[in-house]
């Protein structure tokens, strides 16, 4: 089946910076806004939350930053099309669970989302492949202040702006980075950093399988604390934090080459073998594999930069994607199956490695 | 085997988080994981921004020190809070101040906003929710505060008011008093 209007929209990324970063994933943006004479959503009756909606809808109409933009009725979409969009990172799991007139506005690029009714009337996000926070903080300051021109929005001078959980009043905004540190976990040193990056006020998620062994080696650093800090002060912390990170990932990546060479090459190679030849395949299994593919195409071993498109693979080979692409739900064994196809064709046209 | 802290099953996914050097760890199964948007659905990460976590080190407890606390613009309470782990409303800042000085304290850097500011701003006062929906009630979601409760509430921000010498909100909300008494 092909793909419906919203598959070709949600696959439709023409993310502009296509430059990346070694160690780094994504990074984001997200402020907190609600309007200053309505109920929090957690608390509104459906008719306050569709007059919030349709009035922040006009708001953004007229912003000239989000020209071109979609708006999404979540109740609408079919649920794994809900999940993809959750995924893509343009929306939140719990913004997906209730959905009384839960409304999403996109840019045609997917760099802005704009979540009206999740547990904020507003949650304005900013993405990009890289690390620039001051660019990112820019843009999404100008469509704040357009909110503000059009909307009465809820704000109090002690307090700052008013969320409907306190752990998010103040600036409201919470910025991550999503990101690949593989040699950090090879040498052991990852929980170590994880704590110390805590002690700074900073929030690291990981996800590990059994013992301490990571799955995946991606981990997201988000600022913690919302009040009492500026946002500049917010943003050039957590840049300075995941520049030591990346420092650190590096120097551990040169330790592994010096000291793990073998292991390296083998692991690496191993993992282009599984993806360029299997016939089913769980998004565990993939995830690793491409996790050390990405690794290789940091450290050269891959020729092209390959390190775009893995990201881009990695976001379509998951459960909800592959069902968008699909057009139609699909149980697990069926995914698998999908998914090792959509990797054997994609890892048929990667050169072959170029070990040094 | 360490346990899932929600359900008892064996716990696979690990949450540390420190707030102003106080160590919580969040066990987890990962169904339960899943279910709080840490997983999709094949085990793989993502949407690893979960409020979650933020509602979890919230400072729960402090919503028994801050009984008796009720806003008079939405009717939530400090039991409503413990239970959605979200205030009501705007004014709930105001009505709820103990409350949300708790949860500040235990997880924000600071107690004063130093971020950007907005040029016009106030915290509205005593407005009608009924602009906003053009009059729809109530449909269950929320609970309404019967005016029993809203006298109660005025009559304890009166007695705050009048034990802290605030002598001009205390004189609006006698009048306030006065006018629900009919
Ligand atoms: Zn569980
Ligand atoms: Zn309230």
């Amino acid at each position: 089946m092909a793909m419906n209007d919203f598959g070709k929209k949600l696959f439709h990324d023409a993310r502009e910076a296509k430059e990346t970063m070694p160690a780094i994933i994504s990074s984001r943006i997200r402020l907190a806004r609600n309007l200053a004479d309505a109920k929090f959503v957690k608390y509104a009756c459906r008719g306050d939350l569709r007059a919030v909606a349709n009035m922040c809808e006009k708001a953004l109409s007229s912003c000239k930053i989000l020209d071109g933009n979609s708006v999404l009725n979540v109740c609408d979409l079919q649920e794994y099309e809900r999940t993809a969009l959750v995924e893509r990172h343009m929306c939140s799991q719990e913004f997906i669970v209730d959905t009384n007139e839960s409304r999403l506005l996109f840019t045609p690029d997917h760099t802005v989302s704009i979540m009206i009714n999740e547990e904020d009337h507003l949650r304005i996000q900013i993405f990009r492949y890289d690390l620039n926070f001051r660019a990112m903080f820019d843009r999404i300051n100008a469509i704040d202040d357009h909110l503000a021109d059009n909307l009465s929005i809820a704000f109090d001078e002690h307090y700052g702006f008013l969320t409907s959980c306190p752990t998010n009043v103040g600036t409201g905004m919470r910025a991550s980075v999503m990101m690949h540190l593989p040699a950090l976990v090879i040498t052991k040193q990852i929980n170590n950093l994880i704590l110390a990056v805590q002690k700074l006020g900073f929030v690291v998620r990981g996800l590990f399988g059994e013992g301490s062994e990571a799955k995946g080696n991606f981990f997201q650093i988000s600022n913690q604390q919302t009040l009492g800090l500026s946002e500049v002060d917010i943003l050039s912390r957590l840049t300075q934090i995941i520049k030591s990170i990346v420092d650190y990932e590096l120097n551990a990546r040169e330790i592994v080459k010096k000291e793990k060479i073998v292991w390296l090459y083998d692991n690496i190679g191993r993992a282009l073998g599984i993806l360029r030849g299997c016939y089913s395949i769980a998004s565990s299994d993939a995830i690793n594999g491409i996790s050390l593919l990405m690794l290789a195409a940091d450290l050269g071993y891959l020729r092209g930069n390959l390190r775009w498109d893995l990201n881009q693979i990695m976001m379509k080979i998951q459960s909800s994607h592959i069902q968008v692409l699909e057009n139609k739900a699909l149980g697990s064994a069926e995914r698998d199956i999908k998914r090792a196809e959509i990797l054997r064709n994609f890892f048929a046209k990667i050169p072959d490695l170029k070990f040094e | 085997m360490e346990k899932c802290q929600f359900c008892g099953k064996p716990a696979t996914v690990h949450m540390t988080q420190i707030v102003n050097n106080k160590t919580t760890v969040v066990r987890m199964c990962s169904e339960c994981a899943a279910k709080h948007g840490l997983f999709d659905k094949d085990g793989l990460p993502f949407a690893m921004l979960s409020s979650l976590g933020e509602a979890l080190f919230a400072g729960l407890k402090h919503s028994q020190s801050a009984s008796g606390l009720i806003c008079s613009r939405c009717g939530c309470t400090p039991a409503s809070f413990r239970e959605t782990g979200r205030l009501g409303c705007p004014n709930c800042y105001k009505d709820l101040k103990l409350l949300v000085d708790g949860i500040v304290e235990s997880s924000q850097k600071g107690a004063v906003h130093k971020g950007k500011k907005l040029k016009s701003h106030a915290f509205v006062d005593g407005g009608d929710w009924n602009t906003l929906s053009g009059g729809k009630g109530d449909d269950g979601r929320r609970k309404k505060m019967s005016s029993a409760e809203r006298l109660d509430a005025l009559q304890e921000q009166l007695d705050d008011a009048i034990r802290e010498e605030r002598y001009e909100e205390a004189a609006k909300l006698r009048d306030e008093i006065r006018k629900l008494k009919g």
